[in-house]
């Protein structure tokens, strides 16, 4: 009876792997597999903020200007033109005419005003976009191919707010349903290069060549997301060819993915963005009101060793509140030096010595105690206070570390409930620094460091109004220095995107703001 | 005999009477907790794991939307309104994505199902017989090798196996045996019925493996244990004495009431079915309960916590009401009159 039930289950094993192992080399060359690591609840550029979801719009939705690939200024995507008027409160855009929704409807004014109208309605679930147009106070459709925005004050900024407005069509989302739950939101119509085509929840979602778009139609047919959460399994995947293009861990760049074979396959490129981390000290705290405690802190964290230890040396340490190659940035500042010696004398300098010997500095009886908070789900940040807990032990600072899930992390920040805490921000293209640094955003905004400074207050309410950039660059290079000296944060790194692809593709360019799969060509 | 029947009618009323307050408790304390947890799903939305997007946090903006979702109200009356459409079997829609809640139940429940009931029947199928071949070989060196095995298999970690089984077996580099997880082929539309069958067995394989080899440990021993009960009492011996086959005390006498406590032990599963691995569901990209309820408690997404929640707890009572109902039938000496 055993045997044959043996038997039994050899025959069942032999039929299923030969059913299905046939199928396998078909496989299109024109389309593209992109690994994603999450599902994207959907894909409404209006409700949704999810980089995942962001990525995969904009092959799908368009807007009115785009950022140029290479130079980053602004140029006209579904707009032909803008004008400014004089005072900088009106932006009229002029629209291209004779574009189609995917669906076949003509792209008009009414589109646009009507994106405007959802944004602005306190009904729509969309905090995070909806602070961005605070100031814009209205949208008004001049004819069916103008529309003029108007905003509440000038600001250089709000060319790129009004003409990065998410556009939705209007004749699919304005049917009387909830515009948080609309069937469309998981089946977008766009005007871009792609369509969207089907939604395997949980597997795969798929675009396709749009046939109405205005402009040159890529080479590449069809983009396949897949949603495969384990990045081992995932490289695997890539390995076998079931993937086109992925984002590396620092780990799997240094170490999985050095083999000839590899090398023969894939590209690696490595290009950065718009992103920083650091450690914040909250300066309501009496143990961080003074700068030069905070100055101490910096010096006695070996940034460059912890970056090589940590990430395999891939980044590079900054020192400032803007992204690296942001015109912004000041690149006369020097990090400050990893010097344990010279901090512990600035601390010594400032009142705090072991004067009752338990090996731990004070200044009038209260001990340098603090807790720095992490998300726990962060390994760089528990592994960076380990690292930190050490060193600081070794000169007499006692740091505990508490570590949140992310939904507590988050509302312990919101609600300024810590000493010490490390972050990342991700910024836009064009920063302004007015939300993270202005002395008003402390009780309610994301100043939650607590960092208020005069001058620094009064250079970004300036530059908020100067439309020169050269000026700006000038304001904001001060302003730079300002925060540098202040050290309201001790700077961590700015880390790059580490990207595979398959080297089934030509064409493919690293350009400033990354890659674009629509210029890619099929090797034949 | 009559009085009996009353009894029993008497008895099942109340019983089900008590599964309404219980349940009610149930549901209160978790949605209370989620409420109190700090954290909510618009803050969130700031920023991703460790990163936060610059300029994106602002009370007033997020006030007013936690309002659009009732969370301005008191817990209480959250709760209320919660149970009121619950009651009406409306569970409401994700955050997350605005889809209905029964919907992602719709699709993530009859993937668990599935491989939760495979590995139980084969975790059933091997760990039994092993079981009782250990008791009848108690304390040789089969016995031992056999639990030495099933004890190293036990304190395997899953997710290291599972990766360990999709770099040698799937991976390509060693060999290309089983797909990389997922659920089905890209290939899957253009399959007849019986390949797409195949196919799905085929992308269970490795996970089903991940699941069960931990769960033989547990259940051999557990017959094992049962076993040697029953074969030490002296039903056992008057059988044998009778001079009946060993076969035939071993099976018919002693396997059969020693089925009793496993049988018991299968009741208690029934809620346990719903529940997905979290850790196999992530390693072999299978969209199952496990992530569902582990994603939506991340990020606060009430509606399907309380759904999930809800839904376990109701199984859970009914399971142990038909426990309890059945032991009541099927075993004469549990007197109802104890119970009053």
């Amino acid at each position: 009876m055993m045997k044959s039930y043996i038997r039994l289950c050899y025959i069942i094993l032999i039929i299923i792997l030969s059913s299905c192992t046939r199928f396998e080399s078909v496989r299109d060359p024109y389309t593209l597999y992109i690994h994603i690591s999450a599902e994207p609840g959907h894909l409404n550029p209006i409700t949704s903020n999810e980089a995942i979801a962001s990525s995969i719009n904009s092959y799908i939705y368009e807007t009115l200007l785009d950022r140029d690939y290479d130079t980053l200024e602004l140029k006209p995507q579904l707009a032909t033109k803008w004008e400014i008027s004089s005072d900088k409160l009106h932006y009229r855009f002029y629209l291209k005419e004779n574009i189609y929704w995917s669906d076949g409807k003509p792209f008009t004014a009414d589109d646009i005003v009507y994106s405007f109208k959802i944004i602005k309605d306190p009904r729509v679930a969309n905090a995070p976009l909806k602070v961005y147009y605070i100031d814009v106070k209205s949208v008004k459709k001049i004819s069916p191919y103008i529309v003029e925005f108007t905003y509440a004050k000038p600001y250089f900024l709000a060319l790129e707010i009004c003409g990065s407005i998410p556009i939705v069509p209007k004749h699919i989302f304005d049917d009387g349903t909830d515009f948080n739950i609309h069937k469309n939101n998981r089946f977008p119509i766009g005007t871009g290069p792609y369509k969207f085509v089907t939604w395997n929840t949980g597997k795969t979602i798929e675009l396709v060549v749009n046939d109405r778009y205005w402009g040159p139609k890529p080479d590449i047919k069809r983009i396949v997301y897949k949603i495969i959460p384990e990045p081992n399994v995932a490289l695997q995947m890539l390995k076998k060819g079931e993937l086109d293009v992925m984002a590396l861990r620092p780990i799997q760049w240094v170490r999985q993915t050095n083999s000839k074979h590899f090398q023969e396959s894939f590209y690696k490129f490595m290009y950065y963005q718009p992103y920083y981390n650091y450690i914040g000290w909250n300066a309501r705290n009496p143990l961080f009101k003074d700068k030069n405690v905070r100055k101490a802190l910096t010096m006695l964290i070996n940034r460059q060793a912890i970056l090589d230890s940590l990430l395999f040396g891939l980044g590079t340490v900054v020192t400032g509140p803007f992204y690296i190659h942001d015109k912004y940035y000041n690149h006369d500042i020097q990090p400050l030096p990893y010097d344990p010696i010279k901090a512990k004398e600035i601390l010594h300098r400032a009142g705090w010595s072991d004067s009752n010997g338990d090996g731990i500095l004070d200044k009038n009886g209260v001990a340098f105690k603090f807790t720095l908070t992490i998300a726990s789900a962060s390994k760089f940040a528990e592994r960076l206070a380990t690292i930190l807990k050490e060193d600081f032990s070794k000169v007499g600072i006692q740091m505990d570390i508490n570590r949140y899930e992310w939904a507590v992390f988050v509302n312990k920040v919101d609600k300024r409930d810590f000493d010490a805490v490390t972050l990342g921000w991700s910024l836009s293209w064009e920063g302004d620094p007015y939300q993270l640094w202005h002395s008003s955003q402390v009780q309610a905004g994301s100043n939650f460091c607590y960092f208020v400074n005069a001058e620094a207050d009064e250079i970004i309410e300036k530059a908020r109004k100067e439309f020169d950039v050269e000026k700006r660059i000038k304001m904001y290079r001060r302003f730079h220095e300002i925060i540098h000296d202040e050290q309201p944060y001790t700077f961590l790194y700015c880390t790059p995107a580490l990207v595979v692809v398959s080297k089934r593709f030509d064409n493919v360019i690293v350009h400033k703001r990354g890659l674009n799969y629509t210029e890619w060509k099929v090797k034949q | 005999m009559e009085g009996q029947a009353v009894k029993m009618k008497y008895y099942i009323l109340k019983r089900i009477l008590i599964i309404i307050p219980t349940f009610i408790g149930i549901t209160c304390i978790t949605y209370l907790m989620i409420r109190l947890a700090p954290g909510d799903y618009t803050s969130l939305r700031a920023g991703v794991e460790g990163e936060l997007k610059a300029g994106s946090l602002s009370k007033e903006i997020f006030e007013q939307e936690k309002k659009l979702y009732g969370l301005d109200k008191p817990v209480i009356v959250g709760y209320a309104e919660w149970f009121y459409k619950t009651v009406k079997l409306d569970f409401g829609t994700s955050r997350k994505d605005g889809r209905k809640v029964i919907s992602h139940i719709a699709d993530a429940l009859p993937i668990t199902l599935a491989l939760n009931i495979l590995s139980i029947i084969i975790v059933y199928i091997i760990s039994i017989p092993l079981g009782i071949y250990s008791s009848i070989k108690k304390d040789t060196v089969q016995d031992r090798i056999i639990s030495l095995t099933l004890f190293l298999l036990y304190s395997l970690p899953s997710f290291w196996v599972a990766l360990l089984l999709l770099k040698y077996l799937s991976g390509g580099d060693y060999l290309n045996l089983f797909p990389l997880g997922g659920l089905y082929s890209d290939w899957f539309e253009q399959l007849n019925l019986f390949q797409k069958a195949m196919d799905i067995l085929w992308h269970l394989i490795l996970p089903v493996v991940t699941l069960t080899y931990g769960g033989f440990a547990f259940l051999s021993r557990y017959t094992r244990a049962t076993m040697l009960d029953v074969i030490n009492q002296q039903y056992i011996i008057t059988a044998r004495a009778k001079g009946l086959s060993e076969q035939k005390v071993l099976f018919v006498h002693a396997f059969r009431n020693s089925l009793i406590p496993l049988l018991t032990l299968m009741a208690t599963m029934l809620p346990g079915l719903l529940g997905g691995s979290v850790i196999v569901e992530s390693i072999f990209s299978i969209p199952g309960m496990g992530m569902l309820a582990f994603e939506s408690i991340l990020s606060r997404d009430i509606p399907i916590i309380m759904a999930i929640t809800s839904i376990s707890a109701f199984l859970t009572l009914i399971g142990i009401f038909l426990a309890d109902i059945m032991y009541a039938i099927a075993d004469p000496r549990i007197r109802l009159e104890a119970k009053q």
